[in-house]
Formats: structure tokens, sequence, C-alpha cells
């Protein structure tokens, strides 16, 4: 009791030497986490070992970065119904991001606050640490019985259909929609749930990669490590990504019919249809936007 | 009053059943060690499992019902009489089953079975695959014991045959692995993993046994108590403090020390403090609406006494 009551009087401290404008967002956060409707036990977790009070203390950084660093807008996130739905994005970047600024667009900016509840790679369970975090701010590893728990608790799922394939796009890719996984639509038609497509723009230049080391990564059980312009030349300085604007745009919720165990062919032509949609959005924001860091 | 016989009976989870099934049924019982001082009313044979004397307390006791749960849950002992004892000493009591026209069934396996790992979903259903043996091979006797039983209730359908898996036990009496490591004062952890763990009362689980005899239950069924806690939360909980310890150094530290007989858990226990195993206990819930009386917090500071 001793340290978490010294560990309160030192987080009491350091939030009053934060600058007003940190101060705004902390409260921000806190607000917004208090509605979110989720069941939590006595413990502070829900079920799956998501942790608001968690979130309540490390979230700052993220939403510094979110307002003054990534100067994140968004378009038509009231379009996201209530209740269970699928968030389907884009994925880029070397450093997932763009999943982190789409989370707190959901827990900031959507009515009601969402917590995005995404669908990681497996390899994310065996890392310290990052297991850890991920598990505390809602998100899962991607199998289907993972989401299906989470449409059937009527929560808003995210995933990113181009997986690592995505994440490790080269800076030449940028833009491309990688090969997109059925996955996410089995799931869609199996538990009636509505499918928001996100673009993101913005993530695709802010850590241009110019080559990827499969067998590195082999090596250390995870995706291809990637060579960028800063990485690994400066070493861990070097992972920091650009300062380049994100604009995330959510598409109106499509509605599919169809059944959960349909052939490839027809779920393909679903999934098309999804990343068409994103493929456009993704046209209109780099139309719209006035350079990659404005 | 239909007669139940409970292999395990001096063991702790063995003795509790054996007191909440007295009322309803005549109790007797088998363990490879006395219960001094077990209620009158109770009879216990000193046999072993595998022995043909056991036939002879099966033939003599002629139980209806038969709750197996005499298994060698530790690693003290040698791993292959545990072996032995746990595998062949099963398929021996199923073939006395049928020889000895045994109605009911009752095989207490473990949540164990499904193994810890990483792509683990959450609330694993009963037809998940039994991985354990895969990264646990000290335990694959136990995945064993669960494949034996499950054959044989579809083999045999005319008896009455129920497999329960429950999640980790907790108690005062009971001598889980889980609750002799929680009872340490100071708990190694694997450093940066803080997995999603289920815990039930070792009273919440003789109820649980006792509703599959009374419904002769018949399947396969995960049986949960009431919620589940990452880790951490569970050893401050119980009263412990945790000892965070980077993994390159933990694992062979383990293997060492295991291996020289100084500490009771194999390496393969260590993944179990990594990954997440939590299991629906729904299909339990529906077939009998069995609601576990304690709630976590009182589960976990059960251990303490």
């Amino acid at each position: 009791m001793a340290t978490s009551n010294s560990l309160t009087a030192l987080a009491d401290f350091a939030g009053a030497l934060l600058p007003l404008s940190a101060r705004d967002l902390q409260t921000q956060i806190d607000e917004r986490l208090a509605q979110v409707p989720n069941e939590i036990n006595p413990y502070g977790f829900d079920a799956y070992g998501m942790c608001p009070d968690w979130m309540r203390q490390v979230l700052l950084p993220a939403a510094l970065l979110y307002r003054y660093y990534f100067r994140v807008e968004t378009f038509g996130i009231e379009r996201l119904p209530r209740g269970r739905v699928l968030v389907i994005s884009n994925h880029a970047g070397q450093l997932p991001f763009d999943g982190a600024m789409l989370g707190m667009a959901l827990l900031l900016e959507a009515t009601p606050p969402r917590i995005a509840r995404s669908m990681g790679e497996y390899w994310i369970a065996r890392l310290p640490w990052v297991s850890v975090a991920a598990a505390r701010s809602g998100a899962l590893i991607g199998t289907p019985q993972n989401c299906s728990h989470m449409l059937e608790n009527e929560e808003c799922v995210v995933a990113f259909p181009e997986g690592v394939r995505g994440m490790n796009k080269l800076f030449s890719q940028r833009y491309q929609l990688q090969r997109f996984g059925n996955g996410f639509m089995r799931l869609a038609l199996g538990h009636d749930t509505p499918i928001v497509p996100v673009a993101i723009v913005g993530s695709e230049e802010q850590q241009p990669g110019i080559a990827n080391l499969a067998s590195l990564g082999r090596a250390l059980g995870m995706p291809p490590i990637p060579i960028t312009l800063t990485f690994p030349w400066l070493g861990p300085l070097g992972l920091l990504p650009l300062p380049v604007k994100y604009r995330i745009y959510f598409g109106e919720p499509m509605y599919f019919e169809g059944e959960e165990s349909d052939e490839d062919a027809i779920i393909e032509g679903k999934v098309d249809e999804v990343k068409d949609q994103i493929t456009r959005m993704l046209e209109r924001g780099r139309n719209e936007r006035k350079s990659v860091f404005r | 009053m239909e007669k139940v016989l409970i292999t395990g009976i001096s063991g702790g989870q063995g003795r509790l059943l054996a007191r909440r099934l007295m009322a309803n049924f005549e109790v007797c019982g088998v363990d490879r060690v006395g219960w001094e001082g077990h209620p009158r009313g109770i009879r216990v044979h000193v046999v072993d499992v595998r022995k043909k004397k056991f036939e002879d307390v099966i033939r003599t006791e002629m139980p209806t019902t038969i709750v197996h749960m005499g298994f060698i849950r530790h690693f003290r002992a040698d791993p292959k009489v545990r072996h032995d004892v746990n595998v062949r000493g099963t398929k021996q009591l199923l073939d006395h089953c049928v020889n000895n026209g045994v109605q009911n069934l009752v095989v207490v396996s473990s949540g164990y079975v499904y193994g810890a790992f990483p792509e683990n979903p959450y609330f694993m259903d009963e037809d998940s695959p039994l991985s354990a043996s895969r990264s646990y091979p000290e335990i694959r006797d136990l995945v064993e014991v669960d494949t034996l039983a499950s054959a044989f209730l579809w083999r045999y359908p005319h008896i009455r045959t129920c497999v329960l898996r429950p999640v980790n036990v907790l108690g005062y009496f009971v001598h889980s692995m889980i609750g002799q490591y929680l009872r340490q004062p100071r708990v190694p952890t694997v450093m940066g993993f803080d997995p999603m763990m289920q815990f039930i009362h070792e009273d919440d689980l003789s109820e649980a046994i006792a509703k599959a005899l009374e419904q002769s239950l018949q399947g396969v069924f995960n049986v949960t108590g009431s919620g589940e806690v990452p880790l951490h939360t569970a050893i401050a909980e119980t009263g412990g403090t945790a000892w965070p310890i980077p993994e390159l150094l933990l694992r062979p530290m383990f293997s060492r020390l295991f291996r020289m007989g100084l500490i009771p858990y194999p390496p393969g226990a260590l993944d179990f403090l990594k990954f997440p195993i939590t299991l629906s206990g729904d299909r339990f819930v529906e077939a009998t609406s069995f609601r576990p009386m304690f709630g976590l917090r009182e589960t976990l500071q059960s251990v303490r006494g």
C-alpha cells in the first residue's frame, strides 16, 4: 500500500508540473474512460485483461502524440454505429502507431467513447511487456474465437487485414493495399456485424521502409525486421516516426448478407468491396492534403 | 442409498468430496495412503489402483458410481511411477467399471490439458485441442488420462461418464501446485508477462462434482469459478510478493533446480505463467445450473487459510 500511495503522490506531483493543455487532455481521457460501458471486475479488469485504470495512467503520451505530433484529424467518425462493429483499416508504418492513433480517435472522438478491441498478431503474445500493455489497453490475439467473443459482447473490434504485409510495406508500396485476409468477413457474416471501412492517411509515410530482413525476423520469431531511412542507423531513436499529419476517414457502415461458411470466392468478392472503399477514401485523403506534413 | 467410490479419497479434495456426499450417498474410497480420523460411515481402503486388490474392493463394495480423482499431480515421485499410476491405473479402473456394472463415472481431469500457448483464445471450450504435452511433457500423462476417459465416454454410452476439467483449484485443504506456488512469500514470475488466470475454490469444485453425480451427467465439461484476474493481482491478493525474473535466467534456473529436486515445478510450468488459459464453463453451467459460492477474492484468500 505504501508504494502505491507514494506512486499516487508522485503522479499528482507530475500532474502539477504538466502544462495546462496536457492536463486538459488527461481530464478528457479520464472522463471518456469513465463513460466506457465495459464490465469491470472488482480488481479493475475486464475478463480479457483490459484495465481502464491502467489506461488512465499511460494514455497521456499517446494522446499528446495524437493532438500535437500527428495532429490527427478524423472525418465521418459519427458514422460509427453503436454496439458491435468491425472497424477495418489499412495498416502501414513499421510500428503500429496507426493502430494506437485509431484507438485514441475511437476513445476521444467517438460517441459514445469506444475501446478499440484490436486483433493482434500471434507473436505479440510472446513479447515481454508488450503483451501485457496490449492486453491492458484492450487488444487481443486475433483468433476467430476472440473476435467472436468481442462481437457477442457488442464491442468495437479493430482489425488490419493486411497484417504484417501492410506494416512492412516499403516506401515505394505506400497506399497500395496488400492482400486482405478473409477472416474478418466470415466473422461479420457469422455475427451480423456492420463493417466500417477506415482509411488512415499519413501513417504510410511515417517511417519510409527501404528493405525487410525476413531471415533475421524469422530467427527472432518475429515478422521481417525493417530497414528504414533512420533505422537501424540511428539506433532506438531511429524508431521515431516522422511528424506526418494523420487523417483518419471513417466510411459508411457496410452490411453484408451471406453465410459464414460460403466459399472463398464469394467471401473474397465481399472483401474486395471493403478494400475498394478503403482505396477510394485513401485517394480522397491524399488529394485533400496539402503535403505529407500538413 | 446409492454407493459411490472415490479414488484418492485421502487427498484434500477427496476428503472434502467424501464429506459433501455423505448425506446423500453411501461413501467408500481407495487411496495409497490412509485417512486418519475419517468420519464413521465412510470406508477407506488402502490399495494401489494398479493392483488386483483394487478390483477386489470394487467387487465387494459394488459401487454404482465411481469418482476417479486419485492421480499423482505433483512431481516429487519418480516420473515413471507417476505415469504408470495415472495412465495404467485409469485404464484398469475403466475396465473394472465395464466388468462390474458401474453405472456412473466422473473423472476429475484438469484445465491444464489444453496447455498454455501464445495463440490460445480466451474462454476455450471443451472442443479445443489438448496440446499441453507440446510444451509441458511432464504432464502428458494427465492428457492421456483425459483422452482415455473421453474415448471411454463414447465407447460405452450405457455407462454415464463425465470428464470434468476444472481451472486452478485453491483452498485450505487441497494440495494443488498452484496453491503451493501462491503460498510462497516471494513468488517468482516471468518478467514482462502477466496472463489472465481463473481459479475455483475447493468447496465449489466438490459441489460441481456432486452436481455431476446427482444428475448423472454425461460428457466433457470445463468447470470454472468466479471470474478471472491477472497473475500478479492474484499474487498480491493471496498476500505474497511477486518476484519478476527475466526468462533468460528463470528458465535455466528452473530446469537446474528441478533436476536437483529443489523445486517442485518443471520448466514447462513456466508457460502457464506467461500465456493465458481461460476456459468457458458455459456448457457445465447450462447442464447443471452450477453457481460457484465463492467469489474471486474469497477464493484467492483461501490459500492462506
